[in-house]
C-alpha cells in the first residue's frame, strides 16, 4: 500500500503542471496535464460509445497515456527548433515546424525511449499486475496497436485542437488555420471527423459566443 | 431497385428489379449514378462494403507480415497461458489480484486475436501503378507538396500504418483523401471554413 500511495502522490504533480505547448504560446494560468487527461476521458467515453469498442479499456489508456510526463518533458512539435526568446518563439510558431522524414522518424523514436523510461521509472515500484497492465496500455497508445489505441491516439490530438481552439477566441494567440490543416492531416477516424466538423461550425460561427 | 458496389471499385455490381412501369430512364439513371461513383472508388472514398459493413484494410507487404506474426505469437500465447496453472479465485477472503489479472489478460488476448484475423480476412496488399501512372498520387506514394508556403513530405498509406509523427499519412484522414488521385503539378484545395491548398511538387513510388 506504502508504494500505490507514493505513486498517487507523484502522479498528483500532474494537476499543477502546465501543458508546455501553451506555455510558449504565453497563455496564461493554462490547462495542466491533469486538466488534459480529464478532458480526454471524457471525450474518449463520450464519441466512444458510438464505436465498438472495449471503452474500459480505452479510458483506462486516456488515464495513463501522459502520466510518463511526471519525469519526461512535455514535448511540442516544435522542439527542437524553439529560440529562448520569448518574440523569437512567437516568430517560430507562425509556420508548422518542418522536418525531414528522416528527422521526424528520429525525433519519434527519441520521444518514445524517454517517455517510456519514465512511465517505468514511475510505476516500478507499483504491484505487478498493475504495472504489466499501465505498460501494455501506454504501449498500445503509443504505437496505437488496437483499434482502441488507435482511436484514444487521435482523440488525445483532438482534444488539444479543441482546447487550442478555445485559446485563439480567447487570446487570439494561436495560429488556428495551422492547427485545421494539421488536424486534418492526422484524423481519419469516422466519428472524430465529425466532432471535427462541429467544432470548425463553432468556433468559425460569425455569431461565436464563448 | 438498388445500386450495390463489391469490395472492388473495377467489379461494381448493378442490382435491379424493374417493374415492368419503369423503363430506360431507370436504366440510365443507374449507369450514371455508377459512373459519378467510380473516380470516388478510385481515389479510395469507398472503403466498406455496404453489404457486409467489412472494411478494407490496405497494407505495404511488410504490414502484412507484421500483423501475422503478432497473430501468431498471441495465438501461442494464448494456448500457453490456458494450459498453465490457473491462480485461484479467491485470496483469504478477497478476489485474487493475479486471476482478476489473468481474465483480463485472457479477455484481452481473445478480443485482439479476433481483431487481427478480421484484419487478415479483409487486408488488401498495397500495390504500386504501373510506370506510367506513377505521377498520380495513390496509396504507397511518397510525396513532396508545398503548403503555406512550406514544402512537406508525406507517405500515404492505409489506417493500420499510419503515424503522422513520422510523416504516413492515412488514406482515409481527409488530407489523404483529397490528394488520392492527383498528379505532379496538381494544386488540391482541403476545404473547410480555412481554405489549405496543397501544391503537388513530386510523386514517387519506392519500395
Amino acid at each position: 500500500m506504502k508504494n500505490i500511495l507514493e505513486f498517487l502522490i507523484k502522479i498528483g504533480e500532474l494537476k499543477g503542471k502546465e501543458r508546455r505547448g501553451w506555455v510558449i504560446h504565453q497563455i496564461k494560468n493554462s490547462e495542466s496535464t491533469a486538466e488534459h487527461i480529464f478532458h480526454l476521458a471524457f471525450l474518449v467515453l463520450v464519441l466512444g460509445r458510438k464505436k465498438r469498442l472495449n471503452l474500459e479499456r480505452a479510458i483506462k489508456m486516456a488515464l495513463i497515456h501522459d502520466l510518463c510526463e511526471v519525469y519526461a518533458p512535455d514535448l511540442t512539435p516544435y522542439d527542437p527548433l524553439l529560440p529562448k526568446n520569448k518574440k523569437e518563439i512567437m516568430e517560430t510558431l507562425k509556420h508548422w515546424p518542418k522536418f525531414t522524414p528522416a528527422l521526424k522518424k528520429e525525433k519519434e523514436r527519441k520521444k518514445l525511449e524517454v517517455e517510456s523510461k519514465s512511465l517505468y521509472v514511475l510505476i516500478s515500484k507499483l504491484p505487478k499486475d498493475l504495472k504489466t497492465e499501465i505498460k501494455n496500455l501506454w504501449l498500445d497508445f503509443s504505437s496505437g496497436l488496437t483499434k482502441e489505441g488507435r482511436f484514444v491516439k487521435q482523440a488525445d490530438k483532438i482534444i488539444n485542437f479543441l482546447q487550442g481552439m478555445e485559446y485563439w477566441k480567447k487570446y487570439g494567440k494561436i495560429q488556428h488555420h495551422l492547427w485545421v490543416r494539421w488536424i486534418k492531416e492526422i484524423t481519419d477516424d469516422r466519428s472524430l471527423l465529425e466532432f471535427i466538423k462541429e467544432v470548425e461550425k463553432k468556433f468559425y460561427s460569425k455569431t461565436w459566443k464563448n | 431497385m438498388s445500386l450495390r458496389h463489391c469490395k472492388d471499385y473495377r467489379c461494381f455490381v448493378i442490382q435491379w428489379q424493374i417493374n415492368s412501369s419503369r423503363g430506360l430512364g431507370i436504366i440510365f439513371k443507374i449507369i450514371k449514378s455508377t459512373i459519378k461513383l467510380i473516380p470516388l472508388a478510385r481515389r479510395g472514398f469507398l472503403l466498406t462494403n455496404p453489404m457486409t459493413q467489412d472494411k478494407r484494410f490496405y497494407l505495404t507487404k511488410e504490414g502484412l507480415e507484421k500483423i501475422k506474426r503478432e497473430y501468431e505469437e498471441l495465438r501461442k500465447l494464448k494456448f500457453s497461458k490456458t494450459k498453465g496453472e490457473v491462480p485461484k479465485i479467491l485470496h483469504s477472503e478477497d478476489l485474487n489480484p493475479e486471476y482478476l489479472s489473468f481474465q483480463e489478460e485472457l479477455s484481452f488476448l481473445g478480443s485482439r486475436i479476433a481483431e487481427l484475423e478480421y484484419i487478415i480476412k479483409n487486408a488488401k496488399l498495397i500495390s504500386f501503378p504501373p510506370r506510367g501512372k506513377q505521377k498520380i498520387i495513390n496509396l504507397g506514394a511518397e510525396i513532396l507538396v508545398e503548403v503555406d508556403g512550406q514544402s512537406d513530405e508525406f507517405k500515404i498509406v492505409g489506417t493500420l500504418e499510419a503515424n503522422p509523427a513520422v510523416g504516413k499519412i492515412s488514406n482515409e484522414s481527409p488530407v489523404g483523401q483529397a490528394l488520392l488521385g492527383h498528379k505532379v503539378g496538381d494544386e488540391v484545395i482541403v476545404s473547410s471554413p480555412i481554405k489549405t491548398i496543397y501544391k503537388i511538387k513530386k510523386v514517387r513510388y519506392l519500395s
